[in-house]
């Protein structure tokens, strides 16, 4: 059998290839094949690398995080709430109704809850009809380019601290009255100073303590605890633990619903 | 390089696997980015859903915006695309399954994809915008797994071929890698 010597010639089809030939077929083979075998370690160290990198980096930001969210136990608590401290009570305790609202000082609706039925509320608590519950709470800061809802409800503390609950409704009233649009800025320190002053909050520790947020973990606790409680919007208004539709009834009708429980 | 037998059309194919690279990557950077400064209401907006037992909110709330930061990061330097693109896909399934039991509950909460979340008026949710916008997404995600190779990506896998000596592969070998299977 003539074998071929000379392996600079091509193969022609229907020849079978030379040994020389296989071999070098067999060496590029197992070169691609050690090629491919590296790409493959590298592509699969590299993987590892990234996965612990990124497994690393959800653990930390899990942990700073979960730092940052986490309210001092000894956290200020303004004085003549509820022993929590999570509400301002208004009315009598023995009234047969309770109406829970939280609401959230720069959220619209709530302005408008107490546009509509603030002067309802007032009455039916005065009568002893009910037993008005407010939970402040601060979810919309994004809303706002100074923090407002933050700002306003320390001050809603400072002024519930310095002067109860008849002042503290004073000064909320004011500030849904005056309410900021959402987009800009809310009212400044300033005005929360002088509005807390005309609801019966004066004088140097109520100005320091609108202006250094002393209330700010508070402000923190509640709406935290509130968004536990299920209540994740605002304003939520539960007459004795059930929502009440406020936005389909008028005045009277909210009224009548109070003194039927 | 670029043979004329290779055709105008099949052509931009890695471009437009650039093109969703971008998309993807961006859009979950931007969505991860924005939960990061306000953990509170990431905890809020998952909270909402009413999904998770409350020992995990926490851990989710802080943990997704990682994950789809590094995930975006991913798809936009063009490492590790496949399983990029495969993680996004999961990672969105699952934002639609979310979306689509706060809806069938009748929940009235924003999906908090992009921040914010919690409750809103009725008049105010969006669960079919969010739907739809999520199935784009998933779209793209599912095309991007199964033909990962693009060009400008960093990882060598994930560019249109790899050659031993490096040499930039003819048009339409790299086609044929593209379209392969």
């Amino acid at each position: 059998m003539p074998v071929d010597q000379q392996t600079r010639q091509p193969v022609r089809p229907g020849r079978r290839p030379t040994a020389r030939q296989r071999a070098e077929a067999g060496r590029a083979a197992e070169a691609a094949a050690r090629a491919r075998a590296a790409q493959r370690r590298r592509t699969v160290t590299g993987a590892t690398v990234a996965a612990t990198l990124l497994a690393v980096a959800v653990l930390v930001v899990v942990v700073v995080q979960s730092q940052r969210v986490s309210s001092s136990p000894d956290a200020a608590v303004p004085a003549h709430t509820t022993a929590d401290g999570a509400v301002v009570e208004v009315g009598s305790a023995d009234a047969s109704a309770t109406l829970d609202v939280y609401e959230d000082f720069g959220c619209p609706a709530c302005g408008a809850f107490e546009a509509r039925h603030a002067g309802t509320l007032a009455e039916l608590a005065a009568d002893g009809d009910v037993l008005l519950r407010y939970h402040p709470i601060s979810i919309l800061d994004r809303a706002f380019t100074d923090d407002y809802p933050t700002r306003a409800m320390n001050a809603a503390g400072v002024v519930v601290d310095a002067a109860g609950p008849e002042a503290y409704v004073r000064f909320t009233q004011e500030l849904f009255a005056r309410q900021p649009a959402e987009g800009g800025p809310g009212l400044t320190d300033d005005e929360l100073v002088g509005l807390a002053r005309e609801a019966g909050a004066a004088g140097p520790a109520v100005e320091r303590g609108i202006r250094e947020l002393v209330f700010e973990d508070w402000t923190r606790e509640l709406t935290d605890r509130a968004s536990r409680e299920g209540v994740a919007g605002t304003p939520t208004v539960l007459l004795d633990g059930e929502p009440l539709d406020w936005a389909t009834l008028d005045p009277a009708a909210l009224a009548d619903a109070v003194r039927a429980v | 390089m670029g043979s004329a037998r290779a055709g105008d059309i099949p052509a931009v194919a890695p471009w437009a696997a650039t093109a969703g690279r971008l998309l993807l990557g961006g859009v979950l950077v931007v969505a991860g980015a924005i939960k990061i400064p306000d953990p509170a209401a990431a905890v809020r907006a998952v909270r909402a859903y009413q999904l998770l037992p409350e020992p995990i909110v926490g851990p989710v709330a802080f943990g997704l915006p990682v994950v789809e930061i590094a995930v975006g990061l991913a798809l936009l330097a063009g490492l590790f695309v496949r399983a990029a693109a495969m993680a996004s896909a999961a990672l969105l399934i699952v934002f639609m399954v979310g979306v689509a039991s706060a809806w069938a509950r009748g929940l009235q909460i924003d999906c908090g994809c992009f921040g914010g979340g919690g409750q809103v008026a009725a008049a105010d949710t969006a669960y079919g915008t969010e739907l739809l916008r999520d199935l784009g997404l998933l779209v793209v995600a599912v095309l991007l797994a199964r033909w990962p190779t693009s060009r400008l990506a960093l990882g060598s896998a994930s560019r249109p071929s790899t050659f031993p000596d490096g040499d930039p592969p003819p048009a339409s070998l790299a086609l044929e890698k593209t379209h392969a299977r």
